[in-house]
Order: structure tokens, then sequence, then C-alpha cells
């Protein structure tokens, strides 16, 4: 079982690539903080007990099902407002849901910030930023947990509720993916 | 994926990593007080008692589906060890009858004869 020192450690790595992986899939800073909050007290009160090793996978299957769970509550919230606001709502993409159009970045975000002012490596940073967030879902998650998060694919697998071959596959389109658009950009890292 | 893709996953881990020391001084104390929430609701350690450790041993599918078929089975088993039991005792008292009744001096058609049972009652009024 994980003892108090090994969860606080634990936590205190992971949690700024949580808040930027929270970021990637909802665009709002704010949003991202209480998803992490909410991620991290889930871990702890539930699985406080579990072996250190347990909690990076673990963690991550909570961090996927808060955000998730955050989609939900804003589905919801968005019917009830345009339904209030008198708009008509074409309810043929209800079965679609489409994160990436749903939202917008948030003024003031680190999605929107504008950099162009800054130094060029800032530049490249940010536009390698915003090329992880425009990656599909999926793709970004399974890059994120093997490459940035160091999972390896059979926890990745567990953690994405997949198999270790689509855990592959998705690691393979968003490298290559993020490759196409870094060259696009004329990014050479 | 290759070694390139790989190197450049590790580039963009690194590019990653360099933008999370940017992060402004309000999230990073924002998060250090989610961290503290969280470990201040922490999941005690339960003490370990000779119960729970039967239980982590039948933890899992598997061991679960054991943990309810090992019981039925010592159930059934012991039920047929009761009647097994059960009608040997039977047997036992039926044979002590038997060896009673054809060991004695006095043979079984001697209760039938009326003759006999008069004999028997004038020695009991006598007595």
């Amino acid at each position: 079982m994980a003892t108090d020192k090994e969860l606080n450690d634990f936590l205190e790595n992971v949690e700024r690539r949580a808040f930027k992986q929270a970021v990637y899939a909802v665009r709002k800073d704010e949003s991202a903080l209480d998803i992490v909050q909410d991620a991290m007290i889930k871990l702890a009160e539930k699985y406080g007990d579990k072996p250190a090793a347990e909690l990076p996978m673990l963690f991550q299957r909570i961090l996927q099902t808060t955000i998730l769970d955050y989609f939900r509550r804003e589905k919801v919230r968005n019917t009830w407002v345009s339904l209030f606001s008198g708009f008509s709502r074409n309810d043929g993409d209800d079965d679609e849901f489409d994160i990436l159009s749903t939202y917008e970045a948030e003024s003031g975000s680190a999605a929107s910030e504008s950099t162009a002012d800054q130094l060029e490596r800032a530049q490249t940073l940010r536009l390698i930023d915003e090329e992880v967030q425009k990656l599909p879902t999926r793709q970004r998650e399974a890059f994120l947990m093997r490459y940035w998060q160091d999972m390896d694919v059979a926890e990745t697998a567990e953690a994405m509720g997949c198999s270790e071959g689509s855990v592959k596959t998705h690691c393979s389109r968003a490298t290559h993916a993020l490759a196409d658009a870094l060259r696009a950009k004329g990014i050479k890292l | 994926m290759n070694t390139d893709d790989i190197n450049l996953a590790y580039k963009i881990r690194h590019a990653l990593n360099e933008q999370l020391d940017t992060l402004p001084a309000s999230t990073t104390d924002r998060l250090a007080a989610a961290r503290a929430a969280a470990m201040a609701r922490k999941k005690p350690e339960a003490p370990k008692t000779i119960w729970r450790k039967l239980g982590s041993v039948f933890s899992g599918p598997a061991m679960s589906r054991l943990a309810v078929a090992v019981p039925l089975l010592a159930l059934v088993i012991g039920m047929g060890g009761v009647y097994q039991h059960e009608q040997q005792q039977q047997i036992a008292e039926l044979a002590e009858l038997d060896a009673a009744v054809l060991s004695d001096e006095l043979p079984l058609t001697a209760y039938l004869d009326p003759g006999f049972n008069a004999y028997l009652e004038s020695q009991q009024r006598s007595q």
C-alpha cells in the first residue's frame, strides 16, 4: 500500500502534467484545475490504500473519467441553456458529440494565449502545444500517457479501456500527425 | 513506430515538459492546494485482521468464485457425512436387536403360544 509520502510524491510529480492534459481536453484552465482536483481527491479517497505502482494507471483512469463526466455535465447544461435561450437546436448531432466543435478556447487561458511577440523557442513550444491539442482525443490520450506520463503499453491500454494494439495504433498516428503538422509549419525538432 | 518516430515523440515530450515550468504561480498554487485537499482525504489504512488477509487471498474474479464454491462443497460433503453416519447407526441398532433376539434361549414362536402366555401371566400373579 502507498504511504502518505508516496502518494504525495506521486501527486506532486503528476499534477502539472495532469493539468495540461485536462486543458488539452476541455480548453479551459479553471475547469481543468477543478478536474485535476476532483481526480486527485477520488484517487486518495478510493485508492489511497493501493500499492504505489498501481497509482499512475488508476490516476489516469480517474482523470479520463472525470474529463468525460465534465463533458456530460456540460452537454446537459448546454441543452438547457439552448432550450431556455429560445434558439433552435439541431438534434441530429446528438449521436456524434464532438468535443472540439463544442468548446472554444477561453480568453486568457493557456490555449488561446498569444505569444507571437515572445522568443522563438517559446513560440515553438506554443506551436507544439497547439498541435498536441489539435490531435483527436484518443490519439492525444494515448500519446500523452505513453510518452509523457511514462506508462507502458499495457498500462495505457488498461487506463483507456482498449487493446494494446489500439494504443500502438493511436500512438503511431499521433506521432505522424504531429510530425506532419510541425513540418508544415517549418518547425524542426 | 520506427526510431525516428520515437525520437520525435521524446523531443515533443521534452518540449511539453519545458512548458510545465512556465505555468503561472496561481495555477501551481491551486494544484498544490488540490493535492493537500486530496491528502487530507486519503483512505486510511485498515488494520489487517486474519479475515482481511483471507479476503485479500480470495480477491479477484476467479478467486471470488472459488470463495463461493469451496464453502458450498464443504457443506455438501458435510451433509453426506452426516447421512452416512445416521445410516450406520440405524444398521448397528437393527443388528444389535437381531442378535439379541437370535441369541435368546426362548424361541420366537414361544411368544405366539397362548398356553405359554397364560403360564407367564400366572407366574406374574403368583409373584
